[in-house]
């Protein structure tokens, strides 16, 4: 019981990194929602072995993006998932469209990046450093730094399109 | 959009997301339940109706077996027969092995490692078992000619013309399926070249 309290705030804390790695990783509302309730699912399940030797969020970033990797190959089906109505992920404001737009044509242009460089991208985006990106992605500091710059490269040109 | 206007821009996305907060208590207490058990269950019940199936025609063949009196006929009982119970055992392993991710201990290269060659072996399998499922077609109706209706195929029916007519068609209905797969094997096989190269 106090796993579960303490868990439900762990998830409201950090509902944000779960939203975005939804949405880099999908592109359709349903599946967006079908991942971000996924990734909660599998964070609950291994929520009790989390042991503090690392970071919340490492742990939780790890857990996410194998998350988003497993479920890259999920047949979609209708029906299985929390009703809509009740949805968290409706945050459209309808006074500031033109955010809202430029907030999409950031998550399309990430989207176009490959599986690997999706996951790089957003954890620097999301302020990581090389280390802490290291240990959630398996990478060195180096590949990640050359990455990084190809990446960079990559949205130059696709912006540039 | 620039490098640093996208990090800035990404700056005020997520103080927005922050202000937006409202995942409720119940949400996330309903998330942790059963949904994904069902989930799970929902994904191989297809699989699992079809392995009765296979299974199910399998032992009616072996009980039956001594009614297949002809050489040819028994041949064709023995391959169908092994087919059925290999189409089961090669599906399920291969959904296992796509599935079996280390969520909760690989980092993200481990896990794109896995999936891409799960993926590839999926792939295999799937092109496996429609080649195994055209064999046993063949193979299946002189069998349960002999079965159900006590009649050799071979000899009361023009078998071997429809085989002849079959052959194209199929061929045709493989170069169509596999097209579908060619995609995926490539999205596997850039994944794990991106890996390599560094």
């Amino acid at each position: 019981m106090q796993d579960k309290k303490e868990f439900v705030r762990v998830i409201q804390e950090n509902e944000t990194l779960i939203y975005k790695v939804s949405k880099v990783y999908t592109n359709t509302r349903e599946d967006e929602q079908d991942l971000y309730q996924e990734i909660v699912y599998q964070l609950w399940k291994s929520f009790g072995s989390f042991r503090n030797e690392s970071k919340l969020s490492t742990w939780m970033y790890r857990i996410a993006l194998n998350t988003a990797i497993s479920n890259l190959n999920k047949e979609k089906k209708k029906g299985r998932f929390l009703p809509i109505n009740e949805w968290v992920l409706n945050r459209t404001d309808p006074d500031d469209l033109l955010r809202e737009e430029r907030f999409e044509l950031l998550y399309a242009h990430i989207r176009e990046l490959s599986t690997v460089e999706k996951a790089i991208i957003l954890l620097y985006l999301e302020g990581k450093s090389y280390e802490e990106m290291a240990v959630i992605t398996g990478f060195t500091t180096t590949n990640i730094g050359t990455r990084l710059g190809r990446i960079k490269q990559k949205l130059i040109t696709q912006v540039k399109k | 959009m620039e490098f640093e206007e996208m990090k800035s821009l990404w700056g005020e996305l997520s103080d927005k997301l922050e202000q937006q907060k409202k995942i409720t208590d119940s949400l996330i207490a309903k998330m942790t339940k059963s949904d994904y058990k069902n989930k799970i269950k929902k994904i191989f019940i297809s699989e699992l109706i079809g392995a009765l199936i296979c299974f199910a025609a399998a032992l009616y063949i072996l009980f039956s077996f001594q009614t297949l009196d002809r050489w040819y006929l028994i041949v064709c009982g023995i391959i169908s027969v092994s087919i059925l119970c290999l189409l089961p055992i090669l599906s399920f392993h291969a959904i296992y092995k796509i599935r079996s991710i280390n969520i909760l201990n690989n980092n993200y290269k481990q896990s794109l490692l896995e999936y891409s060659k799960g993926k590839q072996q999926f792939i295999f399998v799937q092109k496996l078992s429609f080649y195994l499922g055209a064999a046993l077609l063949l193979t299946i109706l002189p069998v349960m000619g002999q079965l159900i209706a006590g009649k050799d195929l071979f000899i009361e029916s023009r078998l071997w013309l429809w085989y002849a007519i079959g052959y194209p068609f199929f061929y045709g209905l493989s170069k169509w399926v596999f097209r579908k797969y060619a995609k995926a094997t490539e999205e596997a096989e850039d994944i794990l070249k991106e890996l390599e190269n560094g």
